[in-house]
């Protein structure tokens, strides 16, 4: 895979009211990266996300991807751009099945929603169901979304935001709330998806074992500032970082 | 396919319905098509898309404007004037819309509200044009239309014509847009759907069709006034979607039978209809909140397993 | 155009705000701490200037019939807010807002009817004591000296309510439920308990406006669906929940019809509602509104 920087964050800072989320961060990925990103709870993890994806506006700073600046865009163009993102929360549609769920993030991808008079069931069949069963829910293909377990709920979220066929992936917590098992599966899942299919991803965790057992690079945040990065062997070395953090996590 | 058999068994009846019942009840039969359509159109923006609008009465009665003026101005014949209903109240919403959709929920709904008051205030002031508070008269069908029955088969062809088109709209990705807007608007910008747009472009194909509603009701009626653009004639397709439940597509038009067949009857023996409706609303929303459709589906299996544990009340 | 004449046109916005101020005081409150739009408002409003005209038949041969009266039905009023509140009104706080709307869009039809079974369909005249019967001179321009009893009642409400919420104990938990529902719940204050409070003080507000209004012209029915919305549109440009933003939202509305009528008379309705439009696009929380509401 051919050295890429695909994202490129120079200089952002966000601040809410008093409080600095994001302190002049400076930060970049390569294609093909398997990152993370760790700090405790408030340490502006999520805010990142959030101005990277266009949530929020940010203070000052840029935000390129593949060289193009998107700092400030909406988050529809950022989406259609390549990027895509799961949310802490599991953020999907409870009204709607599992498969209309996933069908929804690939129509919108392939451009179909202007579509007024083709039944949506007619279209993207075979995409929804790669996708269901990548992601390992096609048993539940049928059910509403929001009677899903909360496990599944975090699996369809990783699938809705893979369902824009997306080069860059931002995961908040994939893993959030799931048992050992479904760690497990979820994670050699997004290995997979990084190895085999090329994508570059970036994730936040609490889990430690999660983080040191798949991520290859690490960045730790806190208070908006980053404060260690590199290899998890460098960081968990790095003094610092383990005043900060992981000395609190043992 | 087979589910729908009933609501062949519902067209048979409607086409034989004249041969049934007395002229006044055919009358109360256009007026439930007419005002159904117009409730239909209202939730697309209500229970596909999720949000409350309060002024969508404004392009009802600009559709009966439109065909108003131009029939009696213009002399120009009817499915002109219904092209030109709709087309006239596209663009109002087109306007209009900008504005809303930037807003949502309670902001939304009096944003709308705001807007019909303003159009009303507009066509009652603009007597030159308009006629004003007096309106407009002598709106007559065209010979072949004229008689009550006539006139009722051709709004049973358009009414038709038209739910079968949004019928299709509502199946379509861009139905499940509106569905996924509603559901979850931020998810919805996370797939790369610029929510505002759509919104806006589901506003205005509403709009249309409740134009489409207006232009026969001004030949049915013989006349139009302000009053078709105000907050009342607004509350009427709101009533109506509730009372029949928003989830469903045919909803509303359930909801029109019952609240014309009632006014109807009510209206014959008591003037103070709108203590019945009213109490009707409230019993509603306290007691049934998905309508009479949610009141069915709770009692059947026909919508199978796809229930939520909490009760849904959003079309699917 | 002269001077007198703009300044006549100034005095009769600034009874119209006044007006306006009293019917939207208490719509604002209400939607500020329950956020429930109570579209039933202006009926309520109508229903006090009725209550006031029985008291003040019965009581007709005395001097200060009309000022008792008003007193009776804004307590008469007080007591209706009750009996919706914990009839009916409480049972949609949890819901959606489609529900809430309806339920108090629902209420103006049968809170209307019901006026009307209660005192018929004839128009209700008030005389006036002769303390207000007669104009009073301001330069020289003759004035309604009703308008300043009207003045003085608006000023006290504004002054009795603003006293209210920041100088007591409960006012200032409203103003912390206007702000944050959960804050004061997990204070342990029972937001049910305010709820009722607050609906119940919205419409004794609205009661003594209708009762105060009662003695200018006539009173009839269907005068609640002129006035609603335009209650509406006080609230928006102010802002929810904001006594000030009451306050100005109504003087604007008031001085923007009374000028208007000058100028373009038959838009006077429309450019309300193209100020109320105008703001709900740039500035959705109204004047003096809280941004967090949105």
């Amino acid at each position: 895979m051919a050295e890429e920087v695909i994202l490129k964050v120079t200089h952002l800072s966000k601040s809410f009211g008093g409080l600095i989320a994001t302190n002049n961060v400076n930060y970049e990925m390569m294609r093909g990266e398997l990152s993370a990103i760790i700090g405790p709870n408030g340490a502006g993890k999520s805010t990142f996300f959030n101005l990277l994806t266009g949530y929020h506006k940010v203070d000052s700073g840029e935000v390129r991807y593949k060289g193009r600046d998107i700092t400030n865009w909406p988050p529809h163009r950022i989406v259609q751009l390549g990027i895509s993102r799961a949310f802490q929360v599991s953020n999907i549609y409870p009204a709607l099945t599992t498969y209309e769920n996933i069908r929804q993030a690939i129509l919108a991808q392939q451009k179909r929603i202007l579509s007024f008079f083709t039944p949506a069931e007619r279209l993207a069949k075979q995409e929804t169901e790669e996708l269901l069963q990548t992601a390992g829910l096609s048993e539940h293909a049928d059910l509403l979304a929001g009677n899903l377990s909360q496990g599944d709920k975090k699996r369809l979220e990783l699938a809705i935001s893979l369902g824009s066929r997306p080069d860059l992936v931002f995961l908040d917590e994939p893993t959030a709330g799931m048992s050992r098992e479904e760690t497990q599966q979820t994670m050699k899942l997004v290995e997979r998806l990084n190895r085999e299919m090329g994508l570059t991803i970036l994730f936040t965790e609490h889990d430690m074992s999660v983080v040191f057992g798949y991520a290859r690079r690490l960045t730790v945040l806190h208070q908006g500032t980053i404060i260690a990065q590199g290899t998890p062997e460098e960081v968990r070395a790095n003094e610092t970082a383990q005043k900060i953090y992981l000395g609190e996590e043992a | 396919m087979k589910r729908y058999w009933w609501l062949g068994l519902i067209f048979i009846i409607g086409l034989i319905l004249p041969r049934l019942v007395g002229e006044f009840w055919v009358h109360v039969a256009v007026e439930i098509l007419i005002l159904g359509l117009f409730a239909v159109s209202f939730n697309m923006i209500f229970g596909y898309m999720g949000q409350l609008s309060f002024g969508h009465a404004a392009y009802y009665g600009v559709g009966a404007y439109a065909t108003g003026l131009l029939m009696v101005k213009a002399s120009l014949p009817l499915p002109v004037g219904l092209v030109a209903s709709m087309a006239a109240a596209g663009i109002c919403a087109l306007i209009i819309g900008y504005f809303c959709v930037r807003l949502t929920g309670i902001y939304f709904a009096i944003l709308t509200l705001a807007f019909g008051q303003m159009l009303y205030y507009i066509i009652f002031q603009w007597y030159s044009f308009t006629g004003g508070d007096n309106g407009l008269q002598g709106i007559n069908p065209p010979e072949l239309l004229f008689s009550a029955t006539a006139y009722y088969y051709f709004t049973l062809c358009v009414v038709t014509a038209a739910l079968i088109v949004m019928w299709y709209i509502s199946r379509s990705p861009f139905g499940y847009t509106m569905r996924s807007i509603r559901e979850n608007a931020d998810r919805t910008r996370f797939i790369g759907i610029n929510v505002r747009r759509y919104m806006l472009i589901n506003f205005v194909v509403a709009a249309m069709f409740a134009g489409l509603a207006g232009g026969l009701w001004g030949p049915f009626n013989r006349s139009v006034a302000p009053d078709l653009c105000n907050w009342h004639q607004s509350g009427i397709p709101v009533f109506m979607a509730v009372i029949g439940g928003p989830m469903g597509f045919l909803g509303p038009m359930i909801g029109s039978v019952i609240y014309i067949f009632l006014m109807a009857f009510v209206t014959g023996f008591t003037q103070y209809w709108p203590l019945v409706i009213g109490s009707i609303i409230i019993f509603v929303v306290l007691f049934m909140p998905g309508g009479v459709l949610g009141l069915a589906e709770a009692r059947t299996k026909w919508f199978g397993s796809r229930r939520m544990e909490e009760g849904v009340d959003e079309p699917r | 155009m002269d001077i007198s004449l703009l300044f006549a046109q100034f005095m009769s916005g600034l009874a119209r705000g006044m007006m306006f101020f009293l019917i939207a005081s208490g719509l604002s409150l209400i939607f500020g701490v329950m956020n429930i739009l109570n579209f039933a408002h202006a009926t309520l409003w109508l229903a006090g200037a009725y209550f006031c005209y029985t008291f003040w038949h019965l009581m007709q041969d005395y001097g200060f019939a009309l000022w008792v009266s008003i007193a009776l039905a804004s307590l008469v009023m007080a007591a209706v807010g009750w009996v919706i509140e914990v009839v009916l009104l409480r049972r949609v706080y949890e819901r959606k807002l489609p529900e809430q709307l309806l339920l108090t869009y629902g209420l103006i039809l049968v809170l209307g009817d019901l006026i009307k079974l209660t005192f018929g369909v004839e128009d209700k005249v008030i005389v006036r004591p002769p303390l207000v019967a007669g104009p009073v001179f301001l330069f020289d321009i003759p004035f309604d000296s009703y308008f300043v009893f009207v003045l003085l009642v608006g000023v006290s409400v504004a002054a009795g309510l603003w006293w209210f919420l920041k100088k007591t104990k409960y006012g200032h938990i409203v103003r912390a439920a206007v702000f944050s529902r959960e804050m004061v719940s997990a204070l342990g204050i029972r937001i049910p308990r305010i709820y009722t409070g607050v609906f119940v003080l919205g419409v004794f507000i609205a009661g003594l406006a209708g009762a105060v209004q009662a003695p200018v012209g006539s009173i009839t029915l269907g005068m609640d669906m002129a006035v609603v919305v335009q209650a509406f549109c006080v609230v928006v440009i102010g802002g929810f929940g904001s006594l000030l933003g009451t306050f100005v939202g109504a003087m604007i509305v008031g001085e923007v019809y009374s000028f208007s009528i000058l100028f373009w008379p038959e838009g006077a309705l429309v450019l309300i509602f193209v100020v109320t439009a105008f703001i709900l696009i740039v500035r959705p929380w109204g004047l003096f509104g809280t941004p967090m509401r949105t």
